[in-house]
């Protein structure tokens, strides 16, 4: 295979590449090693500076990713666990099985920010209808304001708009396994709980795991939801990181600091998804 | 171990609408406790429907199934207590091969020291005592085969062993030590053995007895000589032997003569009865004699050609448009161009409308 010109179809695919992903992680990095702001535009060079900044003294980055993590850790656990519960139901023949299967993937159809528009308003402290109803038992929670129940409003929306992705993946995956050994499963005397332990679940455990971790990426780029919903609020109660970067970078347009955030923020994603994965794998499939 | 009937059973996978479509058309049958059956037959002949109504995998919509005398048509496939082997290995992956062979009495929940003498006793008879811990995962396919099968051997009160072409995945010489295998269970168990298959020499040298079908009915159930020898049908005598049954259109000429233009055969049948004009005359391959002269019951040829298989010669000839072919010594000189085929009258066999005399 020494083919000359081969170099000279590559270019164009070569270019849009560098176009596309080369130049800007390569601009990002360089971008992060200055000191750009609206103050001084202009790409001088301060080496690291912009980073022993983000290590030493901006513990707000920090707690937002931790924060990011126990977000997109719960709401994904929760969709999956939900999307396969709602997975198995329509999957045997049930009455108005086709009707079940389109009704589930509503939410993923609809545009997220809207829903969180029509979310926030559902949720509104003082006007929405949740805390009319729960007026009735003297109850008048604090969906919006309060440090942790900002959380769970920002989970209970999350959860709703993307278990669909879930249900819909696990259903494909449980609508194309083997027939045979159910069958074996039933002749061997296994009921429904010992059929789903050790056939269900072990046969549908990559299929499980590749939907996780495509969750979980999109789960930790979590900023549409946040940003209408919270704000970031009470406080930094539900600032995640995608939003903390997003007020560094183009709220206070400091960007050569954002840059290194999102920077690090990259490196951090593709290490912690990288043992996600391998973790997942070891406990899911052991083989 | 049970003594397995089937009364008037009959399935159909749509039986709502008008005239439905038989999968199973109706049989009467049964199978003795502790017998060895291979069912053979072409793809979609209804070999697995008859074998998934055994099981209780399916229910048949006409007629009903009885173990010892007791009717089980509608009750679970758990509650029949047979033991099914299907094409593909079947194993629980997260187990290890200990824990797959004691599924079933888990399930039954038999006490632990049970189970462990039950698992050791059949892992020693299927040879798998040495991989007792390891990850069923880790095996080869024809191992995991036969896990699946030892979790059909684990419960002592099976009423049989159904397998749907076990063999299938397992390559030909672990085929025929499996097969042997199989055999010995059998004679140690005396479990009953019913083998789906499309594969007559898987068949023949499996079972005791031979259940052929055809689209969806049971066309002879004989022994492996008795379908050889005497096909009840023409479409035995094309499906069984290799190569098929030589059969040539023939007239009724005697009480026991038959002709084939101009050649007349003496027959060992009594063809009195017989009125149809869609007459047969059958010979395996392996009874016709290859004369240089002609004589009684001889018939001249045409010879085209003679495959030399190692241990027979092939002649393949023909009589007029009509193709004959015979399996002779490869010590027998095979004359080139025209010869003489003699049919032993004992071996003729003749069929009336594609059925057997």
């Amino acid at each position: 295979m020494n083919f000359k010109h081969k170099y000279l179809f590559l270019f164009p695919g070569l270019l849009v590449l560098i176009g596309i992903l080369i130049f800007p992680v390569g601009f990002t990095v360089r971008l992060s090693m200055s000191s750009w702001d609206s103050f001084f535009p202009g790409l001088d060079y301060v080496g690291l500076e912009n980073y022993f900044r983000l290590f030493q003294d901006d513990s707000r980055f920090w707690e937002a990713f931790g924060r990011l993590s126990f977000l997109s850790v719960t709401t994904v656990t929760l969709q999956y666990v939900l999307g396969f519960a709602l997975a198995l139901m329509v999957w045997k023949d049930i009455a108005f099985k086709r009707f079940f299967r389109v009704l589930f993937l509503i939410p993923m159809m609809t545009t997220p920010v809207i829903m969180t528009v029509i979310w926030k308003t559902f949720f509104h402290e003082s006007l929405g209808p949740v805390n009319d109803f729960l007026n009735i038992f003297g109850w008048n929670p604090l969906w919006l304001s309060s440090e942790i129940l900002s959380k769970v409003t920002v989970i209970i929306v999350e959860v709703w708009q993307w278990t669909p992705f879930m249900f819909l993946l696990l259903l494909a995956g449980l609508l194309s396994l083997p027939k045979e050994p159910y069958l074996a499963a039933s002749i061997d005397g296994a009921g429904p709980y010992r059929t789903f332990i050790y056939v269900t679940f072990p046969l549908m455990a990559p299929i499980s795991i590749g939907a996780i971790i495509i969750r979980l990426i999109e789960a930790s780029k979590i900023m549409d939801t946040v940003y209408v919903l919270t704000s970031g609020g009470p406080g930094t109660a539900t600032e995640t990181s995608s939003f903390y970067i997003f007020i560094k970078g183009l709220r206070e347009f400091q960007f050569g600091y954002s840059a290194a955030l999102s920077f690090t923020y990259l490196i951090i994603m593709i290490i912690s998804l990288t043992i996600i994965a391998k973790v997942l794998v070891r406990l899911m499939i052991r083989e | 171990m049970a003594k397995i009937e089937l009364k008037n059973v009959a399935h159909s996978y749509s039986p709502d609408v008008e005239n439905p479509e038989y999968a199973l058309k109706k049989c009467n049958l049964s199978w003795k406790d502790g017998g060895r059956y291979a069912v053979l037959g072409p793809s979609g002949c209804g070999k697995t429907t008859m074998l998934n109504i055994m099981s209780g995998l399916v229910t048949p919509s006409e007629g009903t199934i009885k173990f010892d005398g007791v009717d089980i048509t509608n009750m679970s496939t758990a509650e029949r207590n047979i033991a099914q082997v299907f094409q593909f290995p079947v194993i629980y992956n997260t187990m290890t091969v200990a824990q797959n062979l004691g599924f079933p009495l888990l399930c039954r929940n038999y006490p632990k020291e049970v189970i462990t003498k039950k698992v050791d006793q059949v892992a020693q008879t299927l040879g798998l005592e040495n991989l007792l811990n390891l990850r069923a995962t880790k095996l080869t396919a024809d191992q995991k085969q036969l896990i699946s099968l030892g979790r059909g051997l684990v419960r002592e009160d099976v009423a049989a062993i159904l397998m749907d072409e076990p063999l299938t995945v397992i390559d030909p010489d672990l085929k025929f030590r499996l097969r042997r295998r199989l055999k010995e269970i059998n004679e140690l168990y005396k479990s009953t053995l019913i083998y789906v298959t499309h594969d007559q020499n898987e068949a023949m040298t499996f079972a005791e007895n031979i259940l052929v079908m055809d689209h969806g009915k049971i066309v002879q159930v004989g022994t492996p000589l008795e379908l050889f020898e005497r096909p009840k049908t023409t479409f035995v005598g094309y499906f069984i032997g290799s190569p098929a049954m030589n059969m040539l259109k023939a007239e009724i000429k005697g009480k026991n003569v038959v002709s084939i233009g101009d050649t007349s055969f003496k027959t060992g049948t009594d063809l009195s009865k017989v009125k149809s004009k869609n007459i047969k005359l059958g010979i395996r391959s392996e009874f016709v004699e290859l004369h240089d002269k002609n004589a009684d019951n001889c018939i001249s040829v045409k010879i085209d050609k003679v495959d030399d298989f190692g241990n027979f010669q092939l002649v393949s000839a023909r009589h007029g448009m009509s193709p004959i072919k015979a399996k002779v010594s490869r010590d027998l000189a095979v004359p080139a161009g025209d010869a003489w085929m003699k049919f032993p009258d004992n071996r003729c066999c003749v069929y009336s409308n594609e059925v057997l005399v």
